[in-house]
Formats: structure tokens, C-alpha cells, sequence
């Protein structure tokens, strides 16, 4: 259920980089606006290097903005009040390589000065929440990739946090992890937390999320629902089983018939009511439907678009980093 | 009462008035304690799992325990040689592992990225400073505390074995050795401080051979005052000057010397030598945390 409070506020950030090579300075993150209200699921997307780590980084005062700022919970991150109430997930989970699970959780909780009885309730708590009980002993740099990352979101969550960061959650992850990831995340969601994810794997983002901010080159140059950026279909698909030789340009000359490919006839949404003919010329080709869908633009065409609009000479190669 | 206690006294004072006072120094304090602490544990549990320490502190005592094979002229001797390269070895030893422990104290979390996970939880960042000192004097403490029991049990072991003469006798010093041996490890900690310090503003290569300068320049103190007195030329007494004044004197906490040649000395300038350690500690520490307070990490 997402409320009306604020739970954080981004106003004006800036960040830019100087060193003694680079005395004008690297945009990191440039102007930022963003809030995230209480009960939602929140996910900044974008390249690598778009500025996403680096917001979150100033968010949790790792490091200081150029301009601007943060505030959660209506305060500073440097007030120790905000630190009991959120939870962080780093990206590739740095943890102690030392230790075990157990003793992992075991000092983080300490951090909150819960008593030892409390801890070992939380341990126990945890360790189920996130599938590791019968790895809890298995020193954390034994542990496969899958399992540091839901050790490391154990970690984010001994102080049952009200907001929770998580950083490239499924980075790394082979597709079975991140499917464990992702059910994780939706459980937390579905006990009410408030999230703020950042990520480039925009299935997870489109699995879980509510709203969606679009970061590129430090910019949010979109944000909205994913219904509100995707809009309305622009497309109807027909699906058809032998769809060949003399039969694709008996179709496809159909007036509202965009296009025939590899079996599938895709004809103008703005066209739906000249449906019944098209799938009357399919027929008389001789072909068979299988489906008819009206595909929504997925947040990949979404991202794609957006960065479009953003700037107009973009080729295909921002899109790398985006899976 | 010595100028050096009246600053600790003052100095506790000071704390305890501020805090009872301040109102919003109470919680602060009773937040950083356990705070502290917990960081310093974590310090310590850390540095016991890895090997490298365990396999330094065993390399000691072998060298230690080898020096029983050597034979000498005569008992009184013998004690004398064995009490000058035990110290010697704790002294060299403790600088060394103060010198690695310290340079990669804060880097190494830096690095690793572990620092993460804790500074996004309620730890403020001197606290995180001040913890991984506390816990590097820790396992330090324990180390020289290992050294110095392997090189009592030497002694007295040594001292039943050997043969007395009339006109020379086997002399252990256990007072002597363990009194050289606190103050070794007070040059330690005071060493391992600005180790902490330059750690928080450069790298840890960069950090490690400054740690190195420093404890060069800080064993030669008196002989840079002695330089900075007879230099001629202005700009050159005064860099000498302020070497003096800044660096550490850690010749102040050597009583190898004193303790192996039987010589007699104050215990009172080992204490004064203590109490100037601590607050010059407490000094750097206060700088470490303002620097680590402003890196981005």
C-alpha cells in the first residue's frame, strides 16, 4: 500500500568529480529532482555510469554532493535516527570474507546495540528469510555468488528498515539467483517496505517496481509508472503457423498490415478494428492463428525511447549495459 | 604531581564536566563507547583469522626461543645478550606489525568496500576511526604481551640452567624487561596513531613507507634537535624545528639500553614519556577522525 508521506527527498543534486587531471570536473550526477513515497518500490535505471551508484552513494553520506541534497525521513543522513530506520544492500556484496553467515549477522545487528538474545533471534529470523540456514557456518568467501547477495541482503535488514537501498541487487547472479532475488524483493514489498532499487536488468525492474526514474548521463530524463512511460500499445501481433513462400505478400498487402516476419503480422494499434479483415486474409492464404496480442512497449523500449528524445544523435551503443 | 598527570587529569575532567553539562554530549558518548567497541572486536576477531599474524608471532618466538642455543663468555653476559635481542626482537617486531596492522587498518576497508555495510548503519565515522585503533592496539597488546612471556619464560629458564659464578651471575631484569616492554609498546601505539592518521588521507603504499620515515626520524629525535640547535641556515632550523615539534619522539619509550646494561634510570621519565604518548595519541586520533570525516569513500 504506498502512502502520501515523503520517505525520501532528492532536491537539486549534483555531483561532479574533479582531480588534478580533470580540474573542470566530471557530471556525475547533475541536478537531480526525486521522491520516493512510503510503501513504494522505486528503481533508478540506466547505463553503467549513468549516475544511479553515485546518487545512492550521497543518499547513504558516503560521499558529498557538489550541490543539492537528501533528506530521509524529512532529516539528514547524517542524523543517526535515519541511519536505525533504512537498510543498504552494496552492489557485489562487501562483506567481511572471513566470516560466516551467523557471525556476519551477528556483528551488523551488534551495530544496532541489540542485545545478544535479540541477535540470535534476528539471526535465526534472517537466515530463513533468505534461504541460508544450512549454509550459515560457510565462511562468507566459500559462499557462491548467489549466496553473498542474500547474505548481504540479510545484512540490510537486521534493523527491520523502513527503506531499503539496494544497489544492482541481482548483479552478477546467473538466472536462477536472480529469480531468488527477485521473489525476495517482492516479499519485502509485500510486507510494506519502502524500496529504492538501482538497476540495469529492467525484466527485475519491471517485475517489482512501481515507479520507474530513467538516469542518464546524471540526468533523469524520465520517470513515471511503467504504464504511464509505456503508454498505450501502438501495435497488434498475430501470430500465425504456416505463414510462407506466395502466402507473406498475399497478407502483407492488407492496408493495415505493417509488416510480416518470420510468421508474425504486426498491424497498426491505431487500426484494431480492421482486425477481422486481417485475420480473414490469413486465412484465405491459407495460414493459421495461433495468437493475437496487444504488446505494451516493455521498459527496454521504454529506456530506449527515452534516452531518444533525451538526445537526438544517440546511436544503439547507449544501450549497452542495459539487459 | 608531574606536568604530564596534571594533563591527563585535566584533561578527564574536562570530559566528564563537558559531558555531564552538554546535555547533547551525554548521548553521544554513551553511543560511541559500545560503538567503538563493537568496531574494535570486529577488528580483533578479523586479524585472529587471518594467517599472517599468527605465522609473524610464532616467527618471534622461534627466534626467541633460539637465542637459548647461543653460548657466551659468562652468565652476567649472557643474561645482558639475551634481555638486548629479546627486547630488541619485541621492539622491531612490534614497529613492524604495528606498521602493516596500521597501514592497512582503514585502506583495506576502503578497498574491500566493506566500509559500506557499516557506515550506512548508526556508526559515526570517528567512531569507525577510533574502533580500528583500538582494536589494532589490541591485537598489538596481545603480541607484544606474547613476545615479552616468551622471553620472561627464557630467562628464568635460563636462569636456572646456568651456572653462577663467584665474580659473574646470570641477572633475568624480569622488572627491568617488562617495564622496556610496556614502553615498547607504548612507542607502538603512538606509532600505529599517526600510522591511522596518514592512512585516512593517502594510500596504503603511500602510508606504509611514511610509516617507515617516521619511525626513522622518531627513533633520531634528539639528534634532529641537536641539528635544528646548530643548523646555520634559517629555513633549515626551522624544518628541523618543526620535525622536532610534530613527529614523535619515540627514542623516549627505548629503555633497552638502560635495561640490558643494568643501568639505573627513573621509571618517572618512562611515565612522563607514557602520558606525553597518550595525549599526543589523542591529538592525532582527533585529526584522523576530522580527515576520514571528509573523504568520500
Amino acid at each position: 500500500m504506498i502512502g502520501d508521506e515523503i520517505v525520501l527527498s532528492i532536491e537539486g543534486l549534483t555531483k561532479v568529480y574533479r582531480s588534478l587531471f580533470t580540474p573542470v570536473g566530471v557530471k556525475a550526477v547533475d541536478n537531480l529532482d526525486l521522491s520516493v513515497r512510503r510503501g513504494e518500490t522505486y528503481s533508478i535505471v540506466g547505463p553503467n555510469g549513468s549516475g544511479k551508484t553515485t546518487t545512492l552513494k550521497i543518499i547513504l553520506g558516503l560521499i558529498f554532493p557538489t550541490a543539492g541534497g537528501a533528506t530521509i525521513f524529512g532529516k539528514g543522513i547524517s542524523d543517526l535516527s535515519v541511519r536505525e530506520r533504512i537498510g543498504f544492500l552494496p552492489e557485489d556484496a562487501y562483506l567481511y570474507e572471513v566470516f560466516n553467515g551467523e557471525e556476519l549477522l551477528d556483528f551488523y545487528a551488534s551495530l544496532f546495540g541489540f542485545s545478544r538474545q535479540r541477535r540470535k533471534q534476528l539471526i535465526e529470523e534472517l537466515l530463513t528469510l533468505v534461504g541460508m540456514q544450512a549454509n550459515r557456518k560457510v565462511p562468507f568467501r566459500e559462499c557462491s555468488k548467489g549466496m553473498r547477495q542474500r547474505l548481504a541482503l540479510a545484512q540490510a535488514l537486521v534493523n527491520d528498515p523502513e527503506l531499503l537501498i539496494l544497489d544492482e541487487p541481482t548483479s552478477g547472479l546467473d538466472p536462477a539467483g536472480r529469480h531468488q532475488m527477485t521473489r525476495l524483493i517482492l516479499e519485502l514489498k509485500r510486507r510494506g517496505k519502502t524500496i529504492l532499487l538501482c538497476s540495469h536488468f529492467l525484466a527485475e525492474v519491471e517485475e517489482v517496481c512501481d515507479r520507474v526514474g530513467i538516469m542518464y548521463r546524471g540526468r533523469l530524463v524520465a520517470e513515471g509508472s511503467l504504464r504511464d512511460l509505456a503508454g498505450e500499445p501502438t501495435e497488434i501481433v498475430i501470430t500465425t503457423t504456416g505463414m510462407e513462400g506466395a502466402k507473406v505478400p498475399q497478407v502483407a498487402a492488407h492496408a493495415a498490415v505493417l509488416g510480416v516476419e518470420d510468421g508474425v503480422v504486426r498491424m497498426g494499434h491505431e487500426r484494431g478494428d480492421e482486425l477481422w479483415s486481417v485475420l480473414e486474409s490469413i486465412h484465405r492464404a491459407g495460414a493459421h492463428v495461433l495468437e493475437v496480442t496487444r504488446p505494451r512497449p516493455t521498459l527496454q523500449d521504454v529506456f530506449v525511447r527515452a534516452i531518444r528524445e533525451d538526445l537526438p544523435e544517440l546511436k544503439e551503443s547507449v544501450t549497452e549495459g542495459v539487459e | 604531581m608531574t606536568p604530564q598527570l596534571l594533563f591527563l587529569v585535566g584533561l578527564f575532567i574536562v570530559i566528564v564536566a563537558l559531558t555531564l553539562t552538554r546535555k547533547q554530549w551525554a548521548p553521544a558518548v554513551t553511543h560511541a563507547l559500545p560503538s567503538i567497541w563493537r568496531i574494535a572486536k570486529i577488528t580483533v576477531a578479523e586479524a585472529r583469522r587471518r594467517r599472517v599474524l599468527q605465522a609473524v608471532v610464532i616467527l618471534v618466538v622461534l627466534i626467541l626461543l633460539s637465542m637459548t642455543f647461543f653460548s657466551y663468555l659468562s652468565p652476567k653476559e649472557q643474561s645482558r645478550m639475551l634481555i638486548s635481542g629479546g627486547l630488541s626482537a619485541i621492539t622491531v617486531f612490534g614497529i613492524l606489525l604495528s606498521i602493516f596492522v596500521g597501514a592497512f587498518l582503514i585502506p583495506q576497508e576502503l578497498e574491500s568496500r566493506t566500509v559500506y555495510a557499516i557506515l550506512s548503519k548508526p556508526v559515526r565515522r570517528f567512531e569507525f576511526v577510533v574502533g580500528k585503533y583500538v582494536g589494532a592496539l589490541i591485537i598489538l597488546a596481545v603480541i607484544t604481551a606474547v613476545m615479552t612471556a616468551v622471553l620472561i619464560g627464557v630467562l628464568v629458564l635460563q636462569d636456572h640452567l646456568v651456572p653462577d659464578l663467584p665474580e659473574s651471575v646470570f641477572d633475568p631484569n624480569i622488572g627491568g624487561v617488562i617495564f622496556a616492554s610496556v614502553m615498547s609498546f607504548c612507542a607502538v601505539a603512538v606509532l600505529t596513531a599517526v600510522i591511522v592518521l596518514i592512512s585516512t588521507i593517502s594510500s596504503t603504499t603511500m602510508t606504509v613507507i611514511s610509516a617507515f620515515i617516521i619511525w626513522a626520524v622518531g627513533s633520531l629525535q634528539s639528534t634532529i634537535n641537536d641539528l635544528a640547535q646548530n643548523a646555520e641556515v634559517p629555513a633549515t632550523k626551522l624544518l628541523l624545528k618543526i620535525i622536532y615539534t610534530v613527529l614523535p619522539k619515540l627514542e623516549n619509550f627505548d629503555f633497552r639500553n638502560e635495561v640490558s646494561n643494568y643501568l639505573n634510570f627513573s621509571y618517572m621519565s618512562g611515565w612522563a614519556a607514557m602520558v606525553q604518548g597518550i595525549g599526543y595519541a589523542i591529538v592525532v586520533l582527533i585529526l584522523a577522525s576530522i580527515f576520514f570525516n571528509d573523504r568520500q569513500v
